[in-house]
């Protein structure tokens, strides 16, 4: 039995070895008289390798998404968007759609008379069957006036190029600029001169789409009357009251808004939006349930989307390595919208700096939160920029960049990943083959950093009945990356239970407020309030079960599914029912000291590059984070996973390109918007940096995401010789530039 | 192996796999043997629609009709038209609506609405509802269930073959029907078999591994 | 989708009637379509391409599903076998090895499953703008072949204009290597015709792809056995090895003479042209040739002397005479 000593505590834990429970052993912990992790590695569940909570239903189908949800009487709705650019409507013609068999109701959006994108939606309909509204929205005569519209960047920096947006226009060369800016470019620029080496070089990223499998979607569950319930799919659980109520006139109370799954997010879906805007007017209109679902192209054209960005730098460094001075002019591609690409010289040190950044509007939908906003673009760029310094320095790119990061924690992750990559076998010699043979192989690497770190105002509550069922609720939504897995987790290790013994409900506004999943905040948000519950929950029970055992409180042992004190024991089942009738419903809160921020990544890519077809077969990455307590190692692996691809993704295949001539995006599909497949992944080797001694919960979704992009290009231009400037590298750019290098 | 896919083996084995012959769909008919019967038994269509002429099982049908789907081993009624697919009749248009197969690109190029017809996968939205009359329609609810799942579900928990799980389904049903036919596949091949599924969160290497899992599980 | 009406055709015959439009001067997107695997059938439907009135399965027709021996060792295949069959196909794989690569090369295991050989000779187009709803091109009844002032980087670099299309067809530049031929039935009944005939240039017939008229459909595709088939092969270059359609590919069979030498050689590139394209120029450069380095320069040179790339394709000469050279090489190793 545990003693208790002034300021310490002794606690028995299970004995993990190399992540195996092994046997339990007793430590020696500060009583803070409040919840603490405890060390790392001697977790019970938290930092090992746990399965998906909600994998079994996933794995079978019946795991139910916004698209699933079908109620009594629903009606099906969609958008009439606008074919153009930039266009004013004349007219709208409703006849021929109202006449369509099963067509409930066909409204012109208000206020909308001038589009200024494509896919814009501009009425909406609502019928009795999907194919029906489908074929009404298509029969929506509209009769438009075209307006001047600008949709690629070189013609919106052009002089005299049509304003996309009011006051907006074509960046540095055009309209808005100085979005903001920071150093001395004069002083850069003299720096330059006493560089040894120095790199005139501008890198283009284009625009990207998250491409959530489940598209934006809303059913309003509503049929007149003082209440509703809103299935939305969101990454905001707890604004689709709020949104709602805005849009049906009823309190936000009296809405329940509902994400039990979601299809992905990746920073496209906050609030309930257009897309929910009108599935709860249409639906208050027909005093019936509403379902709004956009089509894959509608998706792609009016759901947001990641900007691109055009990054023109003039840098230089000196012979021992060191980064001097980094002068770069940022514009950022963002549609209509407004966005920022992450600061330049990214993550590295330079005496002398000067970033100014701008932004070139286009006749394209607007730029949204697209995982780790504004990084990858500025990440691509600034290790691209490292490898063509390092290649005038003769300098291995690892050690260049080791020697111009501002924290150690990259020194740790460099090592790392060039270990697992086999840096050493970088090819010497770019371009050439050993064998003649047309294939190249060659590697490339680069760092990211994020935030990150968890917000206030989440409240987590765990139940516990007197059957023993416990139960832990939050309004907080899983967008895939395991929050489900982790709520559930903590509380059945704070409680000395089962993993499978505590139920998770989440997704579900009436529960106990939780977090929007924005910034990878939400295991840092959510995780300390459901530690904070389920802390306050064990305290509640020791202080009703230690009677019964004749033991102090403090005394009390929660393990092995069981309550210990005092020499006795009783199982968690026995102890319970000791609760009255109701149970017991404890609450936590967010507080400070259980999370934390920043984090940091290393990516590694070793690519084979086909001299003759321009092919790239990416053969194996690397990523090395950093994310203090990982609450379940497994769906960490996943997130590291999922950022190396999505990165891949992003180097090779992926990005919207529009018809000048027409104002349209011409690859609005799966077929010719290009993610990567089963056939493109290559060994992935994801690795969660243990180095990182803080004990505080960061998330580690974006970052993951950041370096892998810079890595792949850098790794390309090491195996072929010739540096691409322009994502994606595809294979008609590559035989372009080795043409090209031929012809010199 | 034990079969990690409840589908029926008689289904896997058809030589008839592709094509409807009128036998099969006469033979699906509840009691009506008769070819007459076939318009009116199998397109069945509210006296609202346009009818077709009886006794003529090529007149063309339109607007709301009555079929018959072999769902995952049960006979389901349901109301669709000529042009809704098989995907929008399980997710949509059944009254207990199956919504395992999801509904993504709906244009055959993601396969997330992957389900097995006649033994073989097929894109779900890329099938007419009318067309699969007659034929063994296998979902991804009819391979297991959170309670029972087979050796491709388990695996696919075991080794977080998912994140967000839109693309699981389609993934869980490729390769349930894969194992069958491949039980001990090479890496190579199940990246080949799912070039068809894709994801978007990223989950692929542990979808492979699941695979992989599930197929040294099935051989025991 | 527009709301159409379903028939099962029981028969050829019946087919035929039902796809037989009343109006002969009816616009060619809104004719009666043919349901065979429906791959594309479905998926131009939904975009608005093609708004048939009426759909008309083909499957429901017995036997025309069978792939049989023609008695002299060649082939007759149904148009309704599915691409899996020929693919999986043992005689296919053994004797004419080109044309089960080609139908393993073809989009995706599910998409191969209800594919026929009949629709993957008559799907329609890749083009950006083709694809596109809002866009009516030249291919559509529009006056503007919007790719080749656009972004045309997958279009045609070999006899484009007035459109730019290029033929998605992987099984049909094999066939057309592979001498088959193809039988088309029609109300006036059927006529056999080599599968290059089949194909028509946008010059010749900007708004559809082949030579099908109103009602017609394609029955059966007919193989001979002959002496390039062993020595055949298809080389093709996606830029994505997942789903994706041809940047460019080669079929290509041989007929090699004991001396080493080629006896006879058919080139058919995929990807490049509006139709599939035959190389007759580059054939005769590499027949009597030993297929050394310099001769499979010299061939690929050739088959690309005609090619006039627009702005954004030019790449696509030098992959497709390295494909063509591996292509060779690979039957002559």
């Amino acid at each position: 039995m545990p003693t208790t000593q002034p300021g310490k505590k002794t606690i028995l834990v299970p004995k993990i070895v190399n992540g195996v429970p092994s046997g339990e052993e007793e430590i020696v912990v500060d009583d803070t008289d409040a919840p603490a992790w405890g060390p790392k590695d001697k977790h019970r569940l938290l930092n090992t390798y746990l399965p998906r909570a909600d994998g079994p239903h996933k794995a079978t189908g019946t795991a139910k998404y916004t698209h699933d949800i079908k109620v009594p009487n629903m009606a099906y709705a969609c958008f009439v968007t606008s074919p153009h650019a930039h266009a004013r409507i004349k007219s709208v013609d409703t006849s021929a759609a109202e006449k369509v068999a099963g067509v409930l109701a066909v409204v012109p959006l208000p206020n909308v008379e001038e589009v200024r994108f494509e896919g814009q939606p501009v009425a909406a309909v609502a019928a009795k069957t999907l194919e029906a509204a489908e074929e009404a929205a298509h029969a929506v005569a509209i009769e438009w006036e075209q307006l001047p519209f600008v949709v690629t960047a070189q013609d919106a920096m052009k002089a005299g190029a049509p304003a996309a947006v009011n006051g907006g226009g074509g960046g540095r060369f055009g309209g808005r600029a100085g979005g903001n800016r920071g150093g001395n470019p004069e002083q850069v620029l003299d720096a330059l001169k006493s560089c040894d080496v120095t790199v005139d070089a501008t890198y283009t990223s284009v625009i990207m789409h998250h491409c959530c499998l489940e598209t934006h979607s809303v059913v309003c569950d509503y049929s007149g009357g003082d209440s509703a319930t809103v299935y939305c799919s969101t990454q905001g659980c707890n604004s689709i009251t709020t949104d709602a109520a805005r849009e049906l006139g009823l309190p936000a109370s009296k809405i329940a808004g509902i994400v039990y799954n979601m299809g992905g997010g990746f920073g496209s879906k906050f609030g309930i939006g257009i897309v929910g805007q009108w599935a709860c007017r249409l639906s208050k209109q027909l005093k019936q349930p509403v379902k709004l679902v956009l089509t894959r192209r509608e998706e792609f054209l009016a759901a947001g989307n990641g900007p691109g960005a055009i990054q023109t730098f003039q840098a230089g460094a000196t012979k021992d390595g060191t980064l001097v001075a980094v002068h770069c002019i940022q514009q950022a591609l963002p549609g209509i919208g407004r966005s920022n690409i992450a600061a330049q010289p990214y993550q590295y040190r330079a005496q002398h700096t000067y970033r100014e950044q701008n932004t070139v509007n286009t006749n394209e939908d607007s730029s949204v939160a697209m995982r780790a906003p504004g990084h990858p673009q500025a990440c691509f760029a600034m290790e691209s920029l490292m490898d063509e310094l390092a290649d005038k320095l003769q300098m291995d790119p690892v050690e260049f960049r080791k020697k111009n990061v501002p924290d150690p924690a990259w020194i740790r992750q460099l090592d790392a990943g060039a270990k697992a990559i086999g840096w050493q076998n970088r090819n010497k010699t770019p371009g050439k083959s050993a064998n003649g043979s047309s294939l190249v192989r060659g590697m490339g690497c680069g760092i990211g950093a994020w935030g990150g770190g968890g917000r206030g105002g989440c409240v987590a509550t765990v139940n516990i009945g007197q059957d023993g069922s416990v139960t832990v609720q939050n309004a907080s939504q899983d967008l895939g990356t395991g929050t489900r897995t982790y709520v559930r987790a903590i509380v059945a290790e704070e409680l000395g239970l089962d993993y499978n013994d505590v139920l998770e409900e989440i997704g579900d506004s009436r529960f106990t407020n939780g977090v929007a999943s924005g910034g990878s905040t939400t295991a840092a948000s959510l995780s300390p309030a459901v530690k904070d519950a389920a802390y306050n929950a064990r305290t509640e029970m020791a202080k009703r079960v230690a009677p019964h055992l004749g033991a102090d409180p403090s005394a009390v042992l929660f393990a092995d599914r069981q309550i210990a004190g005092n020499g006795k024991a009783l199982s968690w089942k026995q102890a319970c029912a000791f609760l009255p009738s109701g149970g017991l419903s404890v609450r936590g809160e967010w507080k400070p000291g259980l999370s934390g921020n920043g984090a940091h990544g290393a990516s590694f890519a070793e690519v084979e590059v086909d001299m003759e077809t321009g092919h790239v077969r990416v053969v194996k990455m690397a990523h090395v984070q950093d994310g203090g307590l990982i609450l379940n190692r497994m769906g960490a692996e996943s997130q590291i996973n999922g950022g190396m691809i999505q990165s891949l993704g992003m180097a090779l295949y992926e990005g919207r390109v529009m018809d000048a001539n027409l104002g349209v995006m011409v690859n609005p599909a799966f077929n010719d918007y290009k993610l990567p497949g089963c056939l493109e992944i290559p060994e992935l080797i994801p690795i969660i940096d243990d180095g990182d001694e803080r004990n505080v919960v960061i998330g580690l979704a974006e970052p993951a995401n950041i370096p892998g992009s810079g890595a792949i290009a850098n790794a390309v231009a090491n195996a072929i010789g010739v540096r691409i400037r322009e994502l994606p590298i595809t294979p008609d750019k590559i035989l372009n530039a080795l043409a090209q290098q031929k012809n010199v | 192996m034990s079969s990690p896919s409840s589908s029926p083996p008689a289904a896997e084995n058809s030589p008839t796999t592709g094509k409807l012959p009128a036998v099969s769909r006469r033979g699906f008919l509840k009691g009506a043997a008769v070819a007459a019967a076939a318009a009116e038994g199998l397109l069945r269509q509210p006296p609202s629609a346009a009818a077709a002429p009886a006794g003529d099982p090529s007149a063309p049908v339109s607007g709301p009709t009555s079929i018959t789907l072999k769902i995952n081993g049960k006979d389901r009624d349901v109301t669709v038209e000529p042009r809704t697919t098989l995907l929008s009749a399980l997710r949509d248009h059944l009254d207990d609506p199956l919504t395992g197969p999801k509904l993504v690109c709906n244009a055959g190029t993601c396969g997330a609405c992957t389900v097995i017809l006649d033994g073989k996968i097929v894109y779900g939205c890329s099938v007419l509802a009318m067309d699969a009359v007659g034929r063994t329609i296998t979902t991804v609810e009819g391979l297991g269930t959170p309670e029972k799942p087979n050796e491709v579900q388990k695996a696919f928990v075991e080794k977080d073959g998912m994140m967000c799980g839109y693309c699981t389904s389609g993934f869980v049903t490729n390769l349930s029907n894969f194992l069958n036919k491949n039980p001990d596949p090479s890496l190579e091949e199940i990246k080949e078999r799912c070039k068809g599924n894709f994801c978007r969160c990223g989950t692929y290497p542990h979808v492979f591994a699941a695979a992989q899992a599930a197929a040294k599980a099935s051989k025991g | 989708m527009n709301a159409f009406e379903f028939a099962n055709a029981p028969t050829v015959e019946a087919a035929v009637k039902l796809l037989t439009p009343s109006d002969p001067k009816t616009d060619p997107d809104q004719l009666p379509r043919a349901l065979a695997g429906g791959q594309d059938l479905l998926t131009t439907i939904k975009a608005y391409i093609t708004p048939a009135p009426r759909v008309v399965n083909l499957k429901t027709i017995q036997g025309l599903d069978k792939i049989a021996d023609d008695g002299k060792g060649g082939l007759k295949i149904g148009a309704l076998a599915t691409i899996t069959a020929i693919e999986e196909n043992e005689t296919i794989r053994k004797n004419f090895p080109g044309l089960a690569q080609a139908a393993h090369s073809i989009a995706t295991p599910q998409i191969r499953n209800m594919g026929t050989i009949g629709g993957n000779l008559c799907q329609r187009p890749r083009c950006w703008y083709f694809r596109l709803e809002t866009v009516k091109c030249l291919k559509k009844g529009g006056t503007e072949c919007y790719a080749s002032i656009g972004q045309n980087k997958y279009n045609a670099i070999i006899a484009g204009g007035p459109s730019y299309i290029v033929h998605p067809s992987d099984l049909a530049p094999m066939l057309i290597a592979l001498n088959a031929t193809l039988t088309i039935t029609g109300a006036e009944g059927s006529r056999t015709i080599p599968v290059q005939d089949f194909f028509a240039l946008p010059k010749v017939s900007v708004r559809r792809e082949n030579i099908l008229k109103p009602g017609e459909i394609v029955t059966e595709i007919q193989v001979p056995a002959t002496a390039l088939a062993a020595k055949s092969t298809y080389l093709k270059f996606k830029e994505r090895e997942s789903l994706d359609f041809a940047m460019s590919a080669v079929a290509a069979a041989l007929e090699m003479a004991a001396d080493g030498t080629v006896k006879d050689a058919r080139l058919v590139l995929a990807g490049v042209a509006p139709i599939p394209w035959r190389v007759p120029d580059a054939e005769k450069a590499l027949i009597g040739k030993k297929p050394d380095a310099a001769t499979l320069l010299n061939v690929a040179q050739i088959a690309l002397q005609d090619a006039d790339p627009l702005e954004h394709n030019a790449y696509k000469v030098p992959l497709t005479q390295t494909l063509i050279r591996r292509a060779i090489s690979s039957l002559t190793a």
